[in-house]
């Protein structure tokens, strides 16, 4: 039994191998934070939910704050403006694309030991942040997005200067990753991290159930669940969420199965030919993974070039909400899967608030017979080094994991 | 309550910062900070960086990097004649190593300060700074990340300015909380890594006031830094997240005094949390006009009214966000529309962070209290009063305003 500590995932995380002559036969995975948010929400006022949740992760604490808006907005039985939702797009697509790749750099490229220009990647980052506070006000935790849509009422100025930010974040990504159009020919970082997998041979490590689960609607995926290839409408009534011992973390899974979610899960369900060429490939290897979270910033960089395009800037940012008790379920989609929310409103307070994280479901415990997907991509590596590769390209957060 | 009565309730001589500390005082801190630079120029640089072809690299002129000394020359409260030691300082900054330790926090601290807002020169001496440790930011994880703090805290003994970022907890179930493969519980480890620092900065909310771990019920029993540590000189930055403006501002400070920033009474640098963000707010005419947003999405807020009776927080909240703002000065809350939820003041998840003006608070208490009595106090007189006043000030100016549109 060795333990190996893990950082740099916004947060801590043990693994705790089992080997057998070299080659590991168990993993374990313990989160050994806790802070107890679901508790500090119960008795308040539901708006307050919407200025603590976003602390449960700096790092996708915009995800946290608009799944509480619309927890609440499906309790009070509100439909928020085309505009509202719009800005809310693009300012989460802007969280994600930031998360994506600041992993890609100070994550992957760290642990492979690539080389890349720090400043450039740098000032990418700090570019999408501008465009993301631009609407939003700051970012970590804004508290622009409130119930029945969002604050902010941006004039043509504002999407003007928007447009461009996004203009020259298009560019930067470009000069750093390189044109995304065909997989026989990659270029730039893209092309430097394929050639470094395949020189480490590690193209095919980290395979999983190749299973993939999202719960979430929006302008980018749908609720859609992949098994064997088929695909299903997901429902969120089918999730079980079980305690496990000596961690704070819950074992999460769907119909009794565990699931993927994330970049590849998503990107799984369109008929993308990229990523589908990856996949043939490869499989749901770490290659597929690395690169499907690298690839969907480029999809999403155009989601938000088609907002800022056809928003309709004459609606209302807001419409009028009344509290009402009852008890929702929803999910959204943040950097690093489907989120989960889920709330009951009893004589104007909070009751209980439970929340369930994207790591919570590609890093749940299983058992031998049932092994979880982490589990499942480990299982077998001969090398620790290789393992912890592996649990990092599902870019884990620990934080949110811990709430 | 008149309008008179409410003016001067929040233009009291308490709630500003006499700044102005007379030439001697100013012309002996130049001297000093003078000497301490000279001292630090003899000092091997940990890192073989200079900030001068960074600089270059960056296509930033040298005017433009002058132009920022003298902005944070201000922004620090220094007379103008100082911007050149500021330059200096900050050429001087790889010679002050700072470790960042990450404790019951959401990382939101560490992620604002590698995207460092303001002037961009603040990113460039961000990556020129000496960051010894820092969990997010450096290449090794692991084992081998806990043995660079070893090392780190052995070569720089006496030296190092400490940063921590999230709360600490020492109620039941803190054993939950460790750090490293050693199982330290978080106070064990802020202890054994606080004892050789020189200062210590504890950056954002949690780490400053026990932040929102600290919340009602407090399940873990989260304090800040300031609750655990008491042998060494500490600078509280809180928000959530911190300004990595002030983080940066503080060690620039340190660097070129040698010394901390005057605190307040909460140990805030006064630079930064000398004044209220209502003092400075771009709404302020319209709190002023008594022009207020009645509802989200309503006339007045089309047209940037104040958002006091939406709940904002401005007129108790202590910090420099109306000025420096966000995300290279792009934006601030305020300006999306929001108003400002108090998150740099003590206990502020149960005082101030909710969306109704204080007037009507019901607010959900911790067992014993759980929050600073003397600003909770002072705070929710105050604005009790203040919300009734107000509404008369809304109301008057509403009368007064319809007047004058008459007579045009």
């Amino acid at each position: 039994m060795r333990i190996e500590l893990l950082e740099k995932i916004e947060g801590e995380a043990f693994l705790k191998f089992q080997k057998d002559k070299k080659i590991i036969t168990d993993v374990k995975v313990i989160f050994p934070h806790y802070r107890g948010i679901e508790e500090i929400l119960r008795g308040r006022n539901p708006w307050d939910a919407l200025v603590i949740n976003p602390r449960i992760c700096g790092i996708c604490g915009h995800a946290h704050l608009q799944a509480t808006a619309m927890v609440l907005e499906s309790i009070f039985q509100i439909t928020i403006t085309q505009k509202a939702q719009k800005i809310r797009e693009i300012t989460r697509f802007c969280e994600i694309i930031q998360n994506h790749i600041k992993w890609f750099y100070l994550v992957i490229f760290h642990e492979l030991g690539i080389l890349y220009d720090f400043t450039k990647v740098h000032h990418l980052i700090i570019t999408i942040n501008k465009l993301l506070a631009l609407f939003s006000g700051q970012w970590p935790h804004s508290s622009y997005c409130v119930i029945g849509g969002v604050t902010c009422d941006p004039t043509s100025f504002e999407i003007y200067q928007a447009k461009t930010l996004i203009r020259q974040i298009k560019d930067q990504f470009i000069q750093l990753i390189g044109e995304l159009h065909d997989p026989l020919n990659l270029t730039n970082d893209l092309q430097k991290l394929y050639h470094t997998l395949q020189e480490k041979e590690l193209l095919l490590v980290g395979k999983s159930h190749d299973r993939f689960i999202t719960f979430s609607q929006d302008s980018h995926v749908s609720n859609i669940k992949l098994l064997h290839g088929q695909k299903r409408k997901t429902k969120l009534t089918l999730i079980e969420e079980n305690e496990q011992k000596r961690s704070y973390a819950k074992n999460v899974t769907y119909n009794g199965k565990y699931y993927e979610t994330g970049p590849l899960a998503r990107l799984m369900q369109q008929t993308d030919p990229f990523i589908r060429y990856f996949h043939r490939r490869f499989k749901d290897s770490i290659t597929t993974r690395i690169i499907a979270r690298i690839y969907e910033v480029s999809l999403l960089i155009e989601k938000i070039i088609d907002h800022l395009a056809t928003i309709d800037l004459s609606q209302p940012s807001v419409v009028e909400s009344k509290m009402q008790d009852g008890t929702a379920i929803i999910s959204i989609e943040a950097a690093r899967g489907s989120l989960i929310h889920q709330a009951t409103i009893h004589q104007g307070k909070i009751e209980t608030y439970n929340i369930i994280t994207p790591t919570q479901w590609n890093l749940s415990n299983g058992t031998s017979q049932n092994p979880s997907v982490i589990q499942k991509a480990i299982i077998g590596t001969s090398d620790e080094k290789i393992a912890n590769l592996i649990f990092r390209s599902f870019d884990i957060c620990s934080v949110c994991t811990t709430h | 309550m008149n309008r008179e009565h409410l003016r001067s309730l929040f233009t009291t001589k308490s709630a500003r910062v006499e700044t102005n500390r007379g030439e001697a005082y100013y012309a002996r801190l130049y001297e000093q900070c003078k000497a301490r630079l000279e001292e630090l120029k003899k000092i091997e640089p940990l890192r073989k960086i200079s900030i001068k072809e960074i600089l270059e690299d960056e296509g930033v002129s040298r005017r433009d990097f002058l132009k920022w000394a003298s902005a944070t020359t201000a922004m620090l409260m220094l007379p103008s004649s100082f911007t050149p030691l500021v330059a200096e300082a900050a050429e001087l900054m790889t010679r002050v190593p700072v470790i960042w330790i990450e404790l019951q926090d959401c990382a939101g601290n560490s992620e604002a300060f590698i995207r460092s807002d303001g002037p961009k020169v603040d990113d460039i001496i961000l990556e020129i700074i000496s960051l010894e440790f820092q969990e997010t930011l450096m290449a090794a994880a692991g084992h081998q990340a806990e043995a660079q703090l070893e090392d780190a805290m052995e070569h720089f003994k006496g030296k190092y300015l400490l940063f921590v970022e999230g709360a600490i907890p020492v109620g039941p179930g803190r054993e939950w909380c460790t750090i490293g493969a050693s199982g330290e519980t978080f106070e064990e480890h802020l202890k054994r890594v606080a004892k050789d620092a020189a200062a210590i900065v504890a950056v954002g909310t949690c780490a400053t006031f026990g932040g929102v771990p600290a919340a009602a019920p407090n399940p873990t029993g989260a304090v800040g830094v300031m609750d655990i540590v008491n042998d060494k000189p500490i600078i509280n930055i809180p928000a959530c997240p911190a300004n990595p403006a002030n983080m940066v501002g503080v060690i620039l400070h340190y660097v070129l005094t040698g010394q901390i920033p005057e605190l307040d009474s909460l140990l805030r640098p006064k630079f930064a949390f000398g004044y209220r963000i209502h003092d400075n707010c771009e709404r302020r005419a319209h709190f002023d006009a008594g022009e207020f947003v009645e509802e989200w999405g309503d006339e007045g807020a089309k047209n940037n009214f104040c958002l006091y009776k939406m709940g904002c927080k401005g007129p108790m909240t202590f910090n420099n966000c109306s000025i420096v703002r966000y995300n290279e000065s792009v934006n601030w809350p305020i300006g999306s529309g929001h108003g400002c939820i108090g998150c740099s003041e003590p206990g502020f998840w149960d005082k101030y962070a909710y969306e109704r003006p204080m007037a009507d608070a019901n607010i959900k208490m911790a067992p014993g209290g759980g929050v600073e009595k003397s600003v909770d106090e002072f705070g929710l007189g105050l604005l009790t009063a203040a919300g009734v006043g107000i509404a008369i000030h809304a109301a008057a100016s509403a009368i007064a305003g319809k007047k004058s549109e008459g007579e045009e």
